[in-house]
């Protein structure tokens, strides 16, 4: 009944669609081969295959035409993604540019977007952090948002689950704030970031400095030679990609072994336009898929759907799949899809010196980028005038410089001998932000892209309590610095947009009421059962981890209770 | 052979640059393919010498024989505003005028003490017109950043490596560095 180049019905349908093969999509995707089940694997974007299609992982310095600046007239053409710390001519080629995939700013937003297979996870920061009571139970305890349907019993031995799989470095520091995981050896702190740390516990109680926990093979176990991955080398080369598949990736680590299954079908360039629902059935029964090349629109089948697509686009996605059930999008009989969009404050830095430790400097690359602050601001308790608290980054390095002035035969040998300067530390501060119902993405009635879907409509800003947060950061550390004989700090406000932290989150948020919430404590659509969003659109707060490893450990036990409903019938 | 082998050499000295041996070129143009600018042969000369003076051969290959000139070019052209390129050029040409005044000869047939010294005279901002600081600025920057990246610095002098062949020392004593800051 069909032609030859859509297949027949049967050649469409699978038990499971994983729609986004980033860094949730591939641990779907994992899973569910593992589990026997046929699992088709779409993404928007072009395969990046792993090592093969990482064209720049092995350059030196002097082979990129413009030492890594991008050409100025890439840069005016793409303002937006410009903007983004790592759009560089060694990544720029895991980015989209603005012009490919429009969206409208209806309050200036820097939606960073990869659109490849292994999505964002080539270029992620890699920072891997679990959450514990303290965020979890955060918007109950504070009053905002709804309550999480989950705790960190819930969480725990899926955390667990899925840093055993992808390798996580980092110390069992013992904090009841920052649970312990499942640990590869940590990257040391240096001889200042030690002496930071060692002061802190000293003068202040719960403020503490740790390895940056990082997903990164300090240390292989078998089951990441199994994979293929080896030891990282600290090339720090990472957003490039790791032909060692030293840190975590889709690319080198769910995804290959999904396809070793057999059990996988991926399929690149294919954006899902829509899910679709069966009102007789009352569940869905598939997707509408867009072939990026042919513009073809195909349907395929499956039992169980998973969306992956990343925050923003898996909100447009439901809100695209309307039906005579669902006219306001896929589940969002509330209206609440797209609202209480939220991310992370990463609008503050600061950097000083400090005196002496001339003795000691740092040799090699730490792939952790040095230590890492845990909330310790309302904490225990509601002690400021804003809500919630922020994470910091917390980085010492020795300078090393040249005095450049001059001409001629001298300055040359002096470029040849960098002075090693003082000891510099620097810090960047991670807020929760709180989600709003105004904080929103919509779809815009009228413009449509090239794949006739429309265009998502963001609205979301930094607010008071954001203000606060960031002034508290400043005078925090101004003091614990200058307290631990640390000068000359200096702070900065980053002018930066929501957005440009990449982690948006929230929209299709988690919840016990179907009145409030879009999903189940099992990330299921509370009125259609059958479809999980297990990416960042779930998130009903935003905490101050960064929140891959918690998307990878929510994907991993949604697909586990989706095994077992589809194996009771229940699906 | 020996063309091939002179070829491949301009190609390896540029580090990374596409460069037209000069004579596969109209004759009066620069030997690389730019897309904004439009530099003479003359012109590229000029900067080759002022690369020379700012980082000259010395035991090891300097500025001008490591291509950073070249390199400065490629930057201006691809990376700067046209407004800049501009500026550049008309600073270029008045670095000329301005050493023809004080030597009574232009800055190719200066020595190189006169070089050295007009650079320098530009650099503590003696008096000159305000273009000449604008070119020296972008010059001086980008000749050094050609240099300390091109392939015979960075393989031979800051030895970078693409996997560290040392692990990550967070305590190493300062006075174990060699004298380019590495481990001894």
């Amino acid at each position: 009944m069909e032609d030859n180049y859509k297949g027949s019905v049967k050649e469409r349908s699978f038990d499971a669609i994983v729609i986004g093969s980033g860094m949730s999509g591939g641990w779907a995707a994992k899973e569910f081969t593992e589990k026997g089940l046929k699992t088709l694997v779409l993404e928007r974007g072009r395969d990046v295959k792993h090592i093969k299609d990482y064209p720049t992982a092995n350059k030196f310095p002097y082979e990129f035409e413009h030492r890594g600046e991008m050409p100025l007239d890439i840069k005016k053409a793409n303002p937006i993604i410009n903007r983004c710390y790592a759009f560089r001519e060694d990544a720029a080629h895991f980015f989209v540019k603005d012009s490919e995939h429009p969206y409208i700013e209806e309050k200036p937003f820097d939606w960073i977007r990869g659109y490849q297979v292994g999505g964002k996870s080539l270029m992620w920061a890699k920072a891997t952090q679990r959450w514990s009571d303290f965020d979890y139970e955060g918007p109950a305890r504070d009053g905002f948002a709804v309550d999480w349907p989950i705790r960190e019993k819930d969480m725990a031995p899926w955390y667990s689950h899925v840093e055993k799989f992808a390798g996580i470095a980092g110390n069992r520091d013992g904090l009841k704030q920052l649970p312990d995981g499942e640990f590869l050896p940590a990257f040391p702190l240096n001889v200042v970031e030690d002496y930071f740390k060692k002061q802190l516990i000293q003068k202040y109680e719960h403020r503490h400095v740790i390895s940056e926990r990082v997903a990164h093979l300090s240390k292989p176990n078998p089951i990441h030679y199994e994979q293929g991955r080896a030891q990282c080398m600290s090339r720090n080369l990472c957003h490039r990609g790791c032909p060692l598949g030293g840190y975590f990736s889709s690319n080198s680590s769910t995804l290959p072994w999904a396809e070793k299954t057999g059990n996988m079908t991926l399929r690149p360039f294919s954006v899902v336009h829509s899910v679709i629902y069966d009102e007789q059935k009352g569940k869905a029964t598939g997707v509408r898929v867009i072939d990026t090349n042919s513009k073809e629109v195909i349907e395929y089948y499956a039992k169980v759907i998973f969306v992956n697509a990343g925050a923003l686009n898996s909100n447009l996605l439901l809100l695209n799949s309307t039906s005579h059930r669902f006219p306001n999008g896929l589940g969002n009989d509330n209206g609440l899809m797209g609202k209480f969009v939220a991310f992370h404050n990463y609008s503050a830095r600061l950097s000083a010196e400090i005196d002496g430790f001339k003795e000691f400097t740092t040799i090699g690359r730490n792939p952790a980028g040095g230590g890492y602050m845990p909330r310790f601001r309302n904490l225990f308790k509601q002690e400021t005038n804003f809500l919630r608290g922020y994470a910091a980054g917390f980085n010492a390095y020795r300078s090393s410089h040249s005095d450049t002035s001059g001409v001629g035969a001298d300055l040359k040998k002096r470029l040849a001998k960098p002075e090693v300067g003082p000891w510099k530390i620097g810090s960047h501060m991670m807020g929760e932000t709180i989600p709003k119902e105004t904080n929103m993405v919509s779809l815009d009635q009228t413009r449509k892209d090239d794949f006739d879907m429309p265009l998502l409509k963001i609205s979301v800003v930094f607010d008071e309590n954001d203000e606060k947060m960031r002034q508290d950061y400043f005078d925090q550390f101004t003091e614990m610095l200058t307290n631990t004989g640390f000068k000359n700090i200096k702070t900065q406000t980053s002018s930066q947009n929501p957005g440009s932290d990449i982690h948006e989150m929230g929209g299709i948020r988690m919840g016990h009421d179907p009145k409030t919430s879009l999903l189940n404590k099992w990330n299921q659509l509370h009125v259609c059962k059958n479809v999980y969003v297990t990416d960042g659109a779930c998130m009903t707060s935003t905490s101050t981890q960064n929140p891959s490893l918690t998307y990878m450990a929510l994907t991993a036990r949604a697909v586990d209770h989706a095994f077992a409903e589809l194996k009771r019938g229940e699906l | 052979m020996k063309r091939r082998s002179a070829i491949r050499d301009l190609i390896l000295i540029a580090g990374g640059i596409t460069i037209l041996p000069s004579f596969q070129n109209k004759p009066g143009k620069a030997s690389l393919a730019l897309k904004n600018m439009d530099i003479s042969a003359d012109q590229e000369k000029l900067l080759a010498e002022i690369a020379s003076t700012i980082i000259p051969k010395t035991a090891t290959p300097g500025a001008k024989e490591l291509g950073s000139h070249l390199f400065a070019l490629k930057m201006l052209d691809d990376c700067y505003e046209k407004e800049d390129q501009q500026i550049f050029l008309t600073g270029l040409k008045a670095l000329d005028e301005v050493t023809k005044k004080r030597f009574q000869r232009s800055f190719m047939r200066c020595t190189p003490a006169q070089r050295e010294k007009i650079l320098l005279s530009v650099e503590n901002k003696e008096t000159f017109p305000p273009e000449v600081f604008s070119f020296y600025e972008i010059m001086k920057a980008k000749t050094l950043q050609g240099y300390m990246t091109s392939k015979y610095v960075v393989l031979n002098i800051t030895k970078y490596e693409i996997i560290p062949s040392v692990p990550y020392n967070g305590y190493y004593r300062v006075k174990n560095l060699n004298v380019n800051g590495r481990q001894l």
